[in-house]
């Protein structure tokens, strides 16, 4: 596991929050993504209920909140993979680089290609490990050395030992929580500003979750990560700020991760994060 | 235990009585179909070969001279103790069942026609040990080796055959000055682009083939004087060939080897091609079939060398070009009655004739691989463009969702459309409203494409849609454009399924009469097509023709001599399509 302290269930009321002090404090990073007076809706049913945060750049943000609270729904917003589902329906603003993504002269193919994603089941494409980690390279129209940026990216991914052997073997080859790390991998092989990460580890076991989440917190060095999560002790290592989203898709309370599991504003939030409730 | 009682006589039983009625009387349907089938086969290869005439002789030496070395070659490839004994107690027991059971039949209750217990042994016994033994043999190292050698050379001169026989009609011309001023250079910017990372060269790849493409349709009636079609063929075919073969064997063994591999196989085919034209054969499709065999075979003798195991099985083609040389020979020295096959090399090399003997299928097999191929291409990008379209390109909601369900539902009523309308549709508009003509290839292969596009657009779209959404949303994600998503994810998951439906398909068209029928193609021609737009006859036509003659000898030897060659051409095509989606499928 990382550097935690704490092996405690979610129903011991301390859980541990990790401030992650190697890196300086939120309040001195700059904004990689705001939304303001954001609404979400699927057909007549609202996913997202008027949220306004800011997520600092270069910082691991978590979204956490019971099942259908609308943090996937918020994360799909940012770089507008919500488009491809026909009945729902963006209201307000979703800023990123100082741009409202959701403005009409914003290609959103264009903003996908600024913005990573990671899903939570891994979905490496049916090609070699070379050509998934290069395949973000391909489409752009890298006109680079390819080797030299997929042997970067896969050390990035902290896969490059296992695999480099093997880079002309399928990447559905690999175990599940290499293929993840392969999924990282082709997220930041064109150089993402942004990385999102929907429960990237809630399909694979202890031990590949666990090099994830190590690998997540080496990701902020260069990357704004946000990330989705039900595992509650894993917002509290990995993230160094934390939303949390309650039924109806309302933001409920966002603070420093540490703030946020000490000592939280609302009972409502307590409530959640002890296991009293979702 | 406290539950004694309870478990006094166990737990009781479940009743599987009704599932284990379905499973016998599931299985012996199927084993109806195909033994119904398989008896059909037999009696038409019997006919076709007139084996009905062969002597026991005759049928023992072949056995002795070319069955008995496949099967040893087969078992010491096995090399399976176990295999041997099954192998050798399945011939030695089947040969005297065989025996007693086909005697006692014919005694005590009805005589069998047109066969012999010798025969029957050979259909009921022989036949699936040797299947048997080939599959258990090809898993050895030597047979592997074997097969593999053998299907290069069948598939190398199926290949050379059905190219040349494409030439007939195509211009080779136009192809001349289309390679040279097009393909050529494309290829070699591509390929310069990707050696020296130059992605201009790339990039520039595609237009200038387009223009050279253009340039030779201009330039065709201008230049004056070409050189001969052996010559066109091997510049523009054999020589890139043997380069690509070249090109394989050099990346492993270094350039001697290479140029040996690549070298020898074009020069004995240039060899040939001269001699062909002094013999008054037809020249390129000698230079053709040389070429498409003997490159494959030599890279692939080369890696075997190399890899150095079951180099054996090399022999395997030596072993049965001797057994039917010796066969040959000892039936020539012994003097017994051999049979007079209907199905022999004059009967696929000449045209049809008013009298059995002389009977041939050239013409009518030229038109069914020249139009098939068409239907093949048609098809194929008529039926992959549909499905892609409205499998990712159309929404599944509003007016427009409303019209693609409409068109769904259609696509999937043509597929039950008899082929006798098709055949109606393709007279109307191709034929008369298009003008382009009644009774031609061109014609005949556009009413097939339509025939059989609903199968295609259908078995497409099941294909596309069984590519995961997953993978649509990791490509999407990563900022691709739809159609990027779709050529580089969608279609390369789907295409096994996609080659699948269209195998399936081309099947069915390469045996349709009726639409041929309607659109008038000729029952009977006595020269292959010369061009997309002249008369033409495919080969069921032709069958259906002969069925119809007042002679016995037509309607049984010409005629099952003509089913056993449809069958072939049709197993050889798909049996390739087969390989090249297995392929696919490897590469995925």
């Amino acid at each position: 596991m990382s550097n935690t302290t704490s092996d405690d269930s979610l129903i011991t009321t301390e859980v541990q929050a990790d401030s992650n002090d190697d890196r300086a404090p939120v309040n001195e990073a700059g904004t990689a993504v705001a939304a303001r007076d954001l609404n979400v809706y699927y057909g007549d049913e609202q996913a997202i209920n008027d949220v306004t945060m800011e997520i600092p750049e270069k910082r691991v943000t978590a979204l956490i909140g019971p099942s259908g609270c609308g943090k996937s729904t918020f994360l799909r917003t940012i770089n507008r993979m919500n488009d491809m589902i026909d009945i729902c329906r963006v209201e307000g603003d979703v800023e990123f680089g100082g741009k409202n993504v959701y403005d009409a002269d914003v290609d959103p193919v264009a903003l996908r290609r600024k913005i990573g994603m990671v899903f939570q089941k891994p979905n490496p494409f049916p090609k070699s490990i070379r050509d998934n980690v290069a395949y973000g390279l391909k489409i752009q129209g890298f006109d680079g050395d390819v080797d030299a940026r997929v042997e970067e990216s896969l050390k990035g991914a902290a896969l490059w030992d296992e695999v480099k052997d093997q880079l002309h073997s399928s990447g559905l080859e690999l175990s599940g929580g290499q293929q993840q790390r392969l999924c990282i991998a082709r997220a930041i092989a064109p150089d993402p500003e942004v990385i999102l990460m929907d429960e990237p580890t809630s399909a694979l076991d202890p031990v590949a979750a666990s090099k994830i989440e190590d690998l997540i917190d080496d990701l902020a060095e260069e990357y704004t990560v946000i990330i989705v999560t039900h595992n509650m002790q894993q917002a509290a290592r990995i993230s160094d700020r934390t939303a949390v989203f309650l039924t109806g898709g309302e933001l409920v309370e966002y603070d420093d991760t540490a703030k946020i599991f000490e000592d939280p504003e609302q009972q409502r939030v307590e409530d959640y994060i002890t296991g009293k409730f979702g | 235990m406290a539950t004694d009682n309870a478990n006094a006589d166990g737990f009781g039983e479940v009743s599987r009585v009704r599932g284990i009625a379905f499973e016998y009387l599931s299985l012996g349907a199927s084993v109806f179909g195909l033994v119904a089938l398989g008896v059909l086969l037999v009696y038409v290869a019997i006919d076709a070969f007139d084996l009905s005439n062969a002597s026991p002789e005759w049928l023992l030496t072949y056995f002795v001279t070319l069955v008995v070395p496949f099967l040893a070659f087969c078992l010491y490839s096995a090399d399976d103790p176990a295999v041997t004994r099954r192998a050798l107690g399945a011939l030695g027991g089947g040969l005297v069942a065989v025996a007693v059971v086909f005697t006692a039949i014919e005694s005590l209750l009805v005589p069998i026609p047109r066969l012999n217990w010798q025969l029957a042994y050979l259909f009921v016994v022989a036949a699936p040990v040797a299947a048997y033994l080939t599959y258990v043999g090809s898993n050895g190292r030597p047979g592997a080796v074997g097969f593999g050698l053998l299907g290069r050379l069948v598939g190398g001169a199926a290949l050379g055959l059905a190219v040349g026989t494409l030439f007939l009609v195509f211009d080779s011309l136009v192809w001349f000055l289309a390679y040279t001023l097009g393909v050529l250079p494309a290829v070699g910017l591509y390929a310069y682009g990707r050696v020296r990372e130059a992605s201009r060269a790339r990039t520039a790849a595609l237009p200038v083939g387009f223009l050279g493409l253009v340039a030779a349709v201009v330039l065709r009636d201008v230049i004056p004087t070409y050189p001969s079609d052996l010559l066109i063929y091997l510049w523009t075919i054999a020589v890139p060939i043997a380069v690509a073969g070249g090109l394989v064997v050099a990346d492993r063994r270094g350039r001697t080897v290479a140029a040996v591999a690549a070298g020898l196989p074009l020069a004995v085919a240039t060899a040939g091609g001269f001699w062909a034209t002094g013999a008054g054969l037809p020249a390129p499709t000698v230079l053709l079939v040389l070429v498409t065999t003997g490159v494959p075979t030599a890279v692939y003798v080369s890696r075997v060398v190399d890899v150095g195991e079951g180099v054996v099985g090399l022999a395997l083609p030596f072993l049965i070009a001797g057994g039917v040389v010796v066969g040959a020979l000892v039936v020539e020295a012994w003097g017994v009655p051999a049979p007079d096959p209907w199905l022999d090399a004059g009967f696929v090399t000449e045209a049809p004739s008013r009298t059995p003997a002389n009977a041939g299928l050239y013409p009518a097999i030229v038109g069914s691989v020249i139009i098939i191929a068409l239907v093949a291409v048609l098809s194929f990008l008529l039926g992959v463009g549909t499905s892609v379209f409205l499998e990712e390109y159309t929404p599944g909601t509003g007016p427009i969702g409303t019209l693609t369900r409409i068109l769904q539902v259609n696509i999937a009523n043509l597929a039950a459309v008899p082929s006798v309308v098709y055949g109606l549709l393709g007279l109307g508009l191709f034929a008369n409203l298009l003008g382009l003509g009644i009774g031609t290839a061109v014609t005949a292969a556009l009413t097939l494409s339509l025939l059989i596009l609903p199968i295609t657009i259908i078995s497409a779209q099941e294909a596309i849609r069984s590519v995961p959404d997953d993978l649509r949303r990791g490509s999407d994600a990563m900022g691709a454009t739809r159609w990027q998503t779709t050529k580089n994810v969608v279609l390369p998951e789907a295409m096994p399924g996609i080659l699948t439906g269209t195998i399936l398909a081309l099947g069915r068209a390469i045996g349709e009469t009726a639409p041929l029928i309607m659109i008038g193609a000729a029952t009977t021609v006595f020269n292959p097509p010369s061009s997309l737009f002249s008369r033409f006859s495919a080969m069921p036509m032709q069958i259906y023709t002969w069925a119809g003659f007042p002679q016995a000898d037509f309607r049984y030897g010409v005629v099952a001599a003509g089913v056993i060659t449809l069958l072939i051409i049709l197993v050889g095509m798909n049996g390739t399509a087969i390989l090249l989606r297995n392929r696919a499928e490897r590469g995925s």
